[in-house]
């Protein structure tokens, strides 16, 4: 046996066995509930304060899933949440990504991008292991956020939560599951429009794009996703069949998204200083948002957006005034 | 197996994050700052950056001897690294005067104990703990300044309506020069190999995140 990963957990020796050991690690990032009626584990994912995917963030998860796979038949449902107000994820940490993408270091990049598979692809095996997934999302759910929801069984979004691939905007693009599985879930033309496009979209769109399978009220979340547990539970040997058998007809490769995650790190090790600075604007965003400001990422994101359309706008305008007729525009 | 940098990063991650998310840093990410604390924070850090060469030097002069050494490449990767970084320390009286400070003001400035804790570890980890330490200051103090240093000095710049690189110079320049800096110090951490200096660069990478946390959070 090798050397511990970076940021791996310490204490990720042994198993934990039975409820007790489920929930008796000290985990930083994570909250567990156990609902014993319904055999539920619930993690609330609490990444104070900027909800991301850290390394220790993903240690964490991934020793809890794990846990999980190591005890079969115990849990029975598997739900996240976050606690973090108007906050579901806002995906990869941006800073570490710069850090990364500036020392140059594609193996560590790599290394992070396989980590984020690890927890998709335990998600897509859910049902083998006998355990239907919900994920309630009532905030912000941006980039790697995203990714990491499309996996799940059931997927709630609160009225006003926002949510899409902002990767472009910057240069990259979302590399750990968007593609596989919106394009399972949505088909191939949505899949193209949400990740080449870079935009938010509101959690009725996503319903339409059938990326979410219930849109609740504001407020509302928490009720509907216990009525939406308790609905599959009478039915949850059949609905995991059937789910086990829908993964079959339509599979998603592990192969495929290892190297998407190679392609994702080349990507990012090409990043310029503005793709750079651009990323640090949506992490200034981020700490403007935990800490206390109305706006945030997602506000960011619209300005990005804005400013791409103006970009687009005003070099059409520059190559007309200039005389330089775009002949193939013309036709 | 895998390569000190990554394992390195790893290691050190929560202590990053630890200054990044520490409301003081992410509310001068988002907001920026008064002039008064800009002064106040430009002062410590002129007394970092005077100290940082001469850490340099002393971790380098203790890197073995003609006849044994084994951190030849380190000793010689941190005489460039003092090359790069000389004079640097005139850059933060420049800003510092722009801002309404003089120069020798700025010099008869007497740190705060946070400032004075960050260079005293320095000094006595160069010294006493292991030379390769000072590796661990350079990570830290890189990571602040390419990482954060950047959005840090557009927030300066918007709260404090200052032009181009008037009175940021220091901090701007480094969010880009300090990312050439940062491939080549990965470069020479992946060849640190030996256990007892790998363990004193995470523990000087986390020391200095912590004192440069409580020097952000003094002013």
């Amino acid at each position: 046996m090798g050397p511990p990963e970076p940021g791996a957990t310490p204490a990720a020796t042994t198993a934990a066995v039975g409820v007790a050991g489920l929930l008796g690690r000290p985990y930083k990032t994570i909250r567990l509930e156990w609902t014993s009626d319904l055999r539920l584990l619930r993690v609330r994912m609490c990444v104070r304060p900027i909800q991301c995917y850290s390394l220790a963030a993903m240690g964490e998860l991934k020793q809890m899933l794990d846990d999980i796979s190591a005890n079969p038949g115990l849990v029975r449902h598997f739900v996240m949440t976050s606690d973090v107000p108007q906050v579901f994820n806002f995906g990869g940490d941006l800073a570490l990504f710069v850090l990364l993408v500036r020392a140059g270091d594609i193996e560590s990049l790599e290394l992070y991008g396989r980590r984020c598979v690890d927890l998709v692809w335990w998600m897509e095996n859910a049902a083998n292991l006998g355990i239907h997934t919900t994920v309630l999302a009532q905030g912000d759910t941006l980039g790697g956020g995203l990714e990491s929801v499309l996996p799940f069984h059931k997927v709630i979004f609160e009225r006003g939560a926002q949510a899409g691939f902002p990767e472009v905007l910057f240069n990259l693009f979302p590399g750990m599951g968007a593609w596989d599985f919106t394009i399972r879930k949505a088909g191939f033309a949505v899949a193209n429009e949400m990740i080449l496009s870079g935009r938010l979209y509101t959690a009725e769109e996503l319903q339409y794009r059938r990326l979410v399978d219930v849109v609740a009220e504001p407020g509302e979340g928490e009720a509907t996703l216990d009525r939406v547990v308790r609905e599959v539970d009478p039915r949850h040997r059949g609905t995991i069949a059937a789910l086990r058998a829908q993964r079959i007809a339509a599979p998603v490769r592990h192969e495929s998204l290892m190297q998407i995650v190679k392609l994702w790190a080349d990507s990012a090790m090409g990043l310029t200083d503005r793709d750079l600075r651009l990323m640090e604007r949506l992490a200034r965003a981020q700490a403007r948002k935990a800490g206390g400001a109305e706006e945030g990422a997602v506000e960011e994101i619209k300005r990005l957006e804005l400013e791409n359309a103006w970009g687009d706008r005003r070099s059409g305008f520059e190559r007309r005034a200039a005389g330089g007729s775009d002949r193939r525009m013309r036709g | 197996m895998s390569m000190f940098f990554a394992d390195l990063v790893g290691r050190t991650d929560e202590d990053r994050r630890a200054f990044e998310t520490h409301p003081v840093v992410l509310d001068a990410v988002a907001h920026g700052m008064t002039v008064e604390r800009y002064r106040a924070l430009l002062l410590e850090l002129y007394h970092v950056v005077w100290h940082f060469n001469p850490v340099c030097a002393a971790a380098a002069s203790r890197m073995g001897t003609p006849a044994h050494e084994p951190q030849q490449a380190i000793r010689h990767f941190l005489y460039e690294h003092m090359h790069e970084e000389t004079g640097h320390e005139t850059w933060v009286l420049n800003d510092l005067e722009a801002i309404g400070v003089p120069p020798a003001q700025a010099r008869a400035h007497q740190p705060t104990v946070h400032t004075l804790s960050l260079n005293g570890y320095n000094y006595w980890a160069a010294d006493r703990r292991h030379p390769c330490s000072v590796l661990g200051m350079l990570y830290a103090l890189e990571v602040v300044a390419s990482v954060y240093g950047g959005p840090f000095a557009s927030a300066i710049r918007e709260s404090l309506l200052l032009e181009g690189d008037h009175g940021v110079s220091f901090i701007d320049s480094h969010a880009t020069m300090d990312a050439k800096h940062m491939a080549e110090l990965r470069q020479v951490l992946n060849q640190v190999r030996e256990e007892a200096a790998q363990a004193a660069i995470v523990e000087s990478v986390r020391v200095n995140f912590h004192h440069f946390t409580r020097i952000v959070e003094g002013v």
